[in-house]
């Protein structure tokens, strides 16, 4: 075995060494891009999961949202049930909200939409709203006259937004708009601010204080339609909702998986659609690797067959054409490992895809690197094996002299 | 002693059948300098080819030392051309991309009996006048230098018997009488059996035996050979 592979690396090495630079870089290339491409998908894919997910976490449901069964659909008890959740291990911050449907309407523009009455301190430690703010500022605990809205209802005067023309279209912060509560309720607040989290849902929410939100409305004290439950990042989400569900027995327990099914529900597709790409892919770097090193070893039919008439066994030449393909395969997972890490990552971080749900970031995972690492020298392992294969069944004479 | 007994050869060219051997017997002995020679056509590089162990006879047997070869799977043929045949191509066939030096010591790497093949590919080297070229490629080397690196490859492993294959075809006058020169002192010096095959009739001096070979069959025989 080591005079093989001694013999192999000999033969490896001086065909590599005294090859043509411009066929090897060429051959580098093209594995280097068939790296990247295995690395792009997954990475634009991955980003998009993992950015709808976190927006969906960060504005929209937090980790956990705790329901009502009861009829009623409102939470009683609220406050000592929120001081129970935040003392299970793992829990890092819970804020009530309740909420009401009204149209809002400035100028001549109306739009329906609900809002929410919300604890502005136990909400920033939940949510990164107050982090998204375009204009003006986040709500006080004591402000009675304030609104925040999101930029799908204020508009903003930015028409390029999805939902601007059922919008409000030009309002600001510091502009009055007037809210009419389901319940008749006519009253005017001044516009604090106007937050874009990039994700729609959340961009069609308004918030006003939770004291402001009863006194206007009838709503019974100490209740909350919903808890949003922040957890630390490497809790056990199914323990920490299944602890939150044995405090009381009428409360529905919902992971922000189970909360946001349309997010689910997508991402889900988009795992889909990446595995069906990752086989096309793999396909296709199979099929190019495979030709490269086909008309590589066609080529080198003559010196093949010249090392089997020396003698030099078929395991030997075989395993110098693998190592070969090691070579190149190695050289092209590093280049296409480094371009991704350190060019196009950065590159699409600084002009990022901008999706409904924001913007979607490339992720560059170990995990898939190392996928796309294995995959690429398998691919390519099996591609120099099949024709160099072919070469050794073929006749010495003529592999010398049919070139 | 080499034995070839009753060789035939014929090649399927798809509607036509060329037989370029029928029949051919004779018995080299250990030692001997033999010269296959014949018009273009006659079949002398096919059965050099066939003795060489790189094809296959259609029908007739080859024996080394009493022992059947040429019915051998490949890998026992590869075997045996490694450890006890040296073979030297017309074109020189020498792998572009490997040193003199290399060319002549990756046969005796595959074999690795000893690890002084690289001393040893050097002293051949030497022995064929190519001492100081031994890190030069093939591309560097003039036609008679790489049939001389060619030679000395065929003999890294000490092989009993060496077959070349019109080894001065492509050289000119000087670097032929060199070459064939070179063969004749490998003979006399290592003991080798050495069967070459030429066209031409003035290389019947280097010879101790004569085969003659025309249309396939044997001609004319002449010295040691039976």
């Amino acid at each position: 075995m080591s005079r093989s592979f001694r013999v192999a690396s000999l033969l490896a090495a001086s065909s590599i060494r005294q090859g043509s630079l411009g066929v090897t870089l060429l051959i580098i290339l093209i594995l280097a891009l068939v790296g990247l491409n295995l690395l792009f998908v997954p990475g634009l894919l991955g980003g998009l999961v993992s950015g709808a997910n976190e927006k969906v976490i960060q504005t929209y449901t937090a980790d956990i949202v705790v329901e009502s069964r009861r009829e009623s659909m409102l939470i009683r008890d609220v406050d000592r049930l929120i001081s129970r959740i935040e003392a299970i291990r793992g829990v890092i911050a819970a804020t009530p909200r309740i909420k009401l449907g009204a149209e809002l309407s400035f100028d001549d523009e109306r739009t329906g939409a609900v809002i929410y009455g919300i604890r502005p301190e136990r909400e920033k430690r939940v949510f990164t709203i107050h982090q998204s703010l375009i204009e003006g500022s986040y709500l006080e605990p004591g402000d009675r006259d304030g609104i925040l809205l999101g930029i799908q209802l204020a508009g903003a005067d930015q028409p390029d937004i999805e939902l601007y023309y059922r919008s409000l279209r030009r309002v600001h912060a510091g502009d009055r708009i007037t809210v009419t509560y389901a319940s008749g309720l006519e009253k005017k607040y001044i516009v604090r601010g106007v937050f874009h989290t990039e994700y729609i849902q959340t961009d069609l929410e308004a918030f006003v204080v939770e004291k402001e939100l009863r006194a206007a409305n009838p709503l019974p004290p100490d209740h909350a339609a919903s808890i949003h439950v922040n957890i630390a990042p490497n809790a056990d989400i199914r323990s920490i909702a299944a602890q939150i569900g044995s405090l009381r027995d009428d409360l529905k327990i919902l992971t922000w998986e189970d909360y946001a099914g349309i997010v689910r529900s997508m991402t889900g597709s988009f795992t889909v659609i990446k595995a069906i790409l990752n086989v096309v892919n793999l396909l296709v770097a199979g099929i190019t690797i495979f030709i490269v090193t086909y008309i590589d070893v066609v080529n080198r039919r003559r010196q093949i067959g010249i090392q089997r008439a020396i003698g030099i066994t078929p395991g030997s030449i075989t395993l110098a054409y693998l190592m070969r393909a090691t070579f190149y395969a190695v050289t092209g997972i590093i280049v296409a490992s480094l371009a991704f890490k350190y060019l196009v990552v950065p590159l699409e971080a600084r002009y990022p895809f901008h999706f409904p749900f924001g913007d979607v970031f490339l992720r560059a995972e170990l995990w898939d690197m190392l996928r796309t690492a294995l995959i690429l020298l398998s691919t390519a392992l099996a591609a120099a094996f099949i024709p160099v294969r072919a070469v050794m069944r073929v006749k010495i004479l003529d592999a010398i002299w049919s070139s | 002693m080499y034995q070839v007994q009753e060789l035939t050869k014929i090649y399927d060219m798809g509607k036509v059948k060329v037989k370029a051997l029928e029949g051919v017997s004779f018995t080299v002995p250990d030692g001997d300098m033999l010269a296959i020679m014949g018009r273009s056509g006659s079949g002398k590089s096919t059965l050099l080819r066939q003795m060489g162990l790189l094809d296959q006879p259609t029908s007739g047997r080859i024996l080394l030392d009493g022992r059947e070869v040429s019915r051998l799977p490949e890998r026992e043929r590869a075997k045996l051309r490694l450890r006890h045949l040296g073979y030297v191509f017309q074109e020189y066939a020498l792998l572009g991309e490997l040193t003199a030096h290399q060319n002549v010591y990756l046969p005796g790497m595959m074999l690795g009996e000893a690890d002084n093949y690289r001393e040893r590919a050097r002293e051949l080297l030497e022995l064929v006048g190519l001492g100081e070229r031994i890190n030069h490629y093939p591309k560097e080397l003039s036609g008679g230098e790489q049939q001389r690196v060619a030679i000395a490859r065929a003999l890294i492993n000490r092989p009993r018997v060496l077959l070349a294959d019109e080894p001065c075809a492509n050289l000119d006058t000087i670097s032929s009488a060199m070459v064939m020169e070179t063969l004749v002192r490998l003979n006399r010096e290592l003991g080798v059996t050495v069967i070459f095959v030429s066209h031409d009739p003035d290389d019947r001096k280097y010879a101790q035996s004569v085969l003659v070979l025309s249309d396939g069959r044997i001609a004319q025989r002449s010295g040691q050979v039976k």
